[in-house]
């Protein structure tokens, strides 16, 4: 393809990206973060698939694959399947209210393009260029995890976390190895699986998944 | 592949087969298995290093077996010693282990409360299996020949032994005490060695001992290197000040593994100051090894202060070692101070001694461990107060206790005669030519060595009289039967160690020789028929002539009594007892009272603690009902020095638990910040 077209639709991707993870912060109703991780996963598994377009890779075209299978698919339907166990399906008073968090993913995300400065400058390329966008989903997913009560919300903090170092990873080499990504993205899987059993685990015996209810626990 | 490598192989293989065997043999025959695989594992080691000494040369890299580095071992002569006597070490105590650790289900350890129950006894799975693989890290640690191997075996010894220390931990509260100790003082010490390596591998460059040794490095940096491994080394070798971990471990380890913790462990910490000052560094400047030295002499004079005055019997030997452990590190100091000096002849005579003595202190301090254990085992008690009369209750026993005092009293026949008379030559000989420093050292060394030695007979003889001669003094050393015969046997093959050693010194010294040349260039003493000659100056000693003028002593005397006793009859009386009725146990000397008198010499610096309480019949402030009285000795250096320590950091760890609510949020909202105050400090300085 040309060019022109790869890095228009590689910016695309990465912007769909970005702001499926940002508006994760915006939505309070659970279902609706979900979509937008599943929605998350597609734009990554396109990242990838503009990457393998370009390089002509047909391995790198199947990794995008799985990885979209994997993020779109498997982890929405399991998270979906948790929430409609538990019907708690709205995070009620983040730490930090919406609009706070909006303005701290704009600060997040300039303090993403302060820092992968010297990362693009040690390969100027449209991939490397959309570095920044990777790191600022990573600084928002754990700004998620921070502020964020449900243990649902933290789930998805989790994931967005991890979207945001494969995107890293595939967007600053020419390719992550059919293996490495596999063992990853299994290491996702039965991460997610822990956490769903322990979320189940932990609405049976305290009656909801309020991670501040917990504080009694220590010592 | 020659002798030493296939034995070495072969004895780590063993090590791990005995843990296997420990994991996987039924309870009933565990620890005889265990026990016998180790103690053939210690044979092949045994064999290795000695054949190390002689030939050495082997050498092995597996770059596979560890990432980044791989794993670099080789057996020459200096590692050689130190894996032969931890190998004769380790196959007394598995065979003693074997008899010690049985039946312990039946039977309360040592403790007050019935112990065993719930599979934590000594023959337990894990307990079984951590003595062979602490044996394979005793192994690793002298083969170690880069860096990386030496830094991974030597925690695999700190851990394998605090697994081991913790082994009664059910049974005692202060074995809990005692492995934290333990844990913090190892932990430490292996911090400062990590640091003092890693600057050194950066330094030079490289990570193996072949490339450190060549390596150019500027003096300060050596000097730091020296002066944190030292310390590190000096934590595992029990040297004061790090010593306080010893006598809390030591005696709260079970025996067996108290006799490998101080006869095969803290070797360990004289080897690597002797791998790094001497080897790697090449030696040094002569003030490393004066403050090599001075801590010496403090350890012995400390350590041998403590044990006389100690009641405990596990920890009286835990405070020898710190003695023992001293009057090497003054040889190994006095070898470098003049290897500086460039009189070799006297650093090799310095070495040489130091390195007999390691090797008679580590033949008779298992003897003494492993006799200590069969004490315990039989009343359930260390506290000499409370023993006694063991002498005809458990002859082998006593009679073995009585030969490892003996040799650990410094006096002839014993071995640890030997090598003090040969570390005060090395010390004596160096007249002037040693420079101010010397010339002031040197003296207050050899006056610290003879206190020490005079203090040793004292605490011996404490030991060994209040301990087992006499009337016991409790119902449970009066019950007291000897150990099974693997315990015996155990003991019996360690004395055998220390009468070869005592008796023909003129045989095993040389051996010590190849490892001596390779470190400072010369032997500094020949031998001539039985007879030691000292090469520096005209000084010759034959132990065994003197052992054996001393037997012919001590028969003429005793014929000579005898037939000045069978000429006059014999006649049955009363023994006096100032008229207040039959004698009893109670009114014997203890360990308390034997010591009083040194106590109250060394008052100024043992600084004891006694409390008085006396209640006043009601009607008169003259009558006395009453009077409690209460004396202990504490640790002065750990009163002074570790308790502000400790309580500071409680106090600090009070303060930090604020930031710690138990909120997860707060927690993650730490990792948040400092990951972006991180990231911003970044940009703005990048």
């Amino acid at each position: 393809m040309p060019d022109l077209t790869y890095t228009e639709l590689l910016y695309l991707a990465c912007g769909a990206f970005l702001l499926t993870g940002v508006m994760v912060l915006w939505r309070r109703d659970l279902r609706a973060v979900i979509r937008l991780f599943a929605l998350q996963g597609l734009a990554l598994a396109a990242v990838i698939g503009v990457l393998a377009a370009h390089q002509g890779d047909l391995e790198l075209a199947l990794v995008g694959i799985g990885v979209g299978a994997l993020r779109a698919g498997l982890l929405p339907y399991l998270m979906a399947r948790a929430l409609a166990a538990g019907g708690e399906d709205r995070e009620t008073r983040p730490l930090v209210n919406v609009s706070a968090s909006l303005v701290v993913a704009a600060a997040l995300a300039m303090l993403a393009y302060a820092i992968s400065r010297p990362l693009t400058e040690l390969a100027p390329s449209p991939a490397t260029r959309a570095v920044p966008v990777a790191l600022t989903v990573l600084l928002v997913g754990f700004f998620v995890l921070v502020t964020r009560r449900r243990a649902l919300s933290q789930v998805v903090g989790f994931l967005l976390m991890d979207n945001a170092i494969t995107a890293t990873a595939f967007l600053t080499t020419s390719g992550v190895p059919l293996v490495v990504e596999l063992g990853v993205s299994l290491d996702v899987l039965l991460a997610i699986l822990v956490l769903y059993v322990l979320t189940n685990r932990i609405r049976a015996s305290f009656g909801g998944t309020d991670l501040d209810e917990l504080r009694e626990l220590h010592d | 592949m020659n002798l030493v490598a296939v034995c070495f192989v072969a004895a780590l293989c063993a090590c791990a087969l005995a843990a296997l065997a420990a994991l996987l043999v039924p309870a009933r025959r565990r620890p005889a298995v265990t026990g016998v695989i180790t103690a053939v594992a210690g044979a092949l080691a045994a064999v290795a290093g000695v054949a190390a000494i002689g030939d050495g040369g082997w050498q092995v890299w597996l770059p596979d077996l560890l990432p980044l580095a791989g794993v670099r071992l080789a057996l020459d002569s200096l590692a050689g010693v130190f894996v032969a006597v931890t190998g004769a070490v380790t196959v007394c105590a598995a065979l003693y282990g074997a008899g010690y650790t049985a039946g312990g289900r039946d039977r309360g350890q040592g403790g007050d409360d019935a112990g065993g129950h719930g599979g934590h006894a000594l023959d337990g799975r894990i307990t079984q299996a951590m003595v062979p693989l602490f044996v394979g890290s005793l192994l690793l640690v002298p083969a170690a020949d880069s860096v990386s191997t030496l830094l991974l075996a030597w925690e695999l010894m700190a851990i394998t032994s605090l697994l081991l220390v913790m082994a009664e931990h059910r049974q005692r509260e202060a074995v809990r005490e005692a492995a934290v100790w333990y844990a913090v003082m190892t932990h430490l010490g292996f911090v400062a060695i990590l640091c003092g390596l890693l600057a050194f591998v950066a330094a030079a460059g490289g990570d193996s001992f072949e490339q450190l040794r060549v390596a150019a490095v500027d003096p300060g940096t050596r000097s730091a290197v020296f002066l944190a491994t030292f310390a590190g080394f000096a934590a595992k070798a029990g040297i004061v000040p790090l010593h306080v971990w010893l006598p809390r471990a030591h005696p709260e380890a079970p025996s067996h593994v108290s006799a490998l913790m101080s006869a095969a462990m803290v070797n360990m910490g004289v080897y690597g100051i002797l791998r790094v000052g001497f080897d790697l560094l090449g030696g040094g400047p002569a003030w490393w090894w004066l403050v090599v030295l001075t801590a010496g002499v403090l350890s012995a004079l400390y350590g041998i202060l403590q044990a006389v005055v100690a009641t405990d019997l596990k920890r009286l030997l835990g405070y020898s070692t710190t003695e023992n452990i001293g009057l090497v590190l003054i040889g190994t100091g006095a070898a470098g101070f003049f290897a500086a000096g460039g009189s070799g002849a006297l650093a090799g005579l310095a070495l040489a001694a130091a390195l007999l003595h390691m090797v008679n202190h580590s033949a008779f301090k298992t003897v003494l461990f492993l006799a200590a254990g069969s004490v315990l085992r039989a009343t359930g008690s260390r506290d000499l107060d409370a023993l006694g009369g063991l002498r005809e209750r458990m002859p082998y026993t006593a009679g073995l206790f009585a030969v490892g005092a003996l040799c650990a009293s410094a006096l002839p026949p014993g071995n640890a005669f030997v090598s003090e008379w040969l570390l005060l030559q090395s010390l004596i000989q160096s007249g002037s030519g040693a420079g101010l420093a010397g010339a002031v050292l040197m003296p207050a060394a050899v006056a610290g060595i003879a206190l020490s030695a005079g203090l040793a007979v004292a605490t011996f003889v404490k030991a060994f009289g209040v301990g087992f001669l006499a009337r016991p003094r409790s119902a449970d050393a009066e019950r007291a039967v000897e150990s099974p015969r693997s315990m015996v046997g155990g003991m019996g093959l360690a004395a055998g160690c220390c009468v070869a050693l005592a008796l023909a010194p003129a045989l095993i010294l040389p051996a010590l020789a190849p490892a001596v040349v390779a470190l400072t260039g010369d032997f500094g003493v020949s031998v001539q028929d039985v007879t030691l000659r000292v090469d520096a100056g005209l000084s010759t000693v034959s132990p065994t002539l003197i052992a054996v003028s001393l037997l012919v002593a001590v028969v003429a005397v005793l014929g000579l009594a005898r037939a000045a006793m069978a000429r006059r009859a014999r006649r049955a009386a009363r023994l006096w007892d100032c008229g207040l009725g039959p004698m009893s146990p109670r009114m014997e000397y203890t360990a308390t009272s034997f010591a009083e008198p040194l106590q109250r010499v060394f008052d100024d610096v043992l600084a004891p603690e006694s409390d008085v309480d006396v209640t006043p019949a009601r009607e008169s402030a003259y009558l006395v009902e009453r009077v409690s009285f209460q004396t202990r000795v504490p640790d002065r250096i750990e009163r002074r020095l570790y308790d502000p320590l400790v309580a500071a950091a409680a106090a600090a760890g009070g303060v930090a638990r604020r930031l710690a609510n138990g909120s997860v949020h707060r927690y993650l909202a730490y990792g948040f910040c400092a990951l972006t105050g991180a990231l911003v400090v970044l940009a703005v300085i990048w």
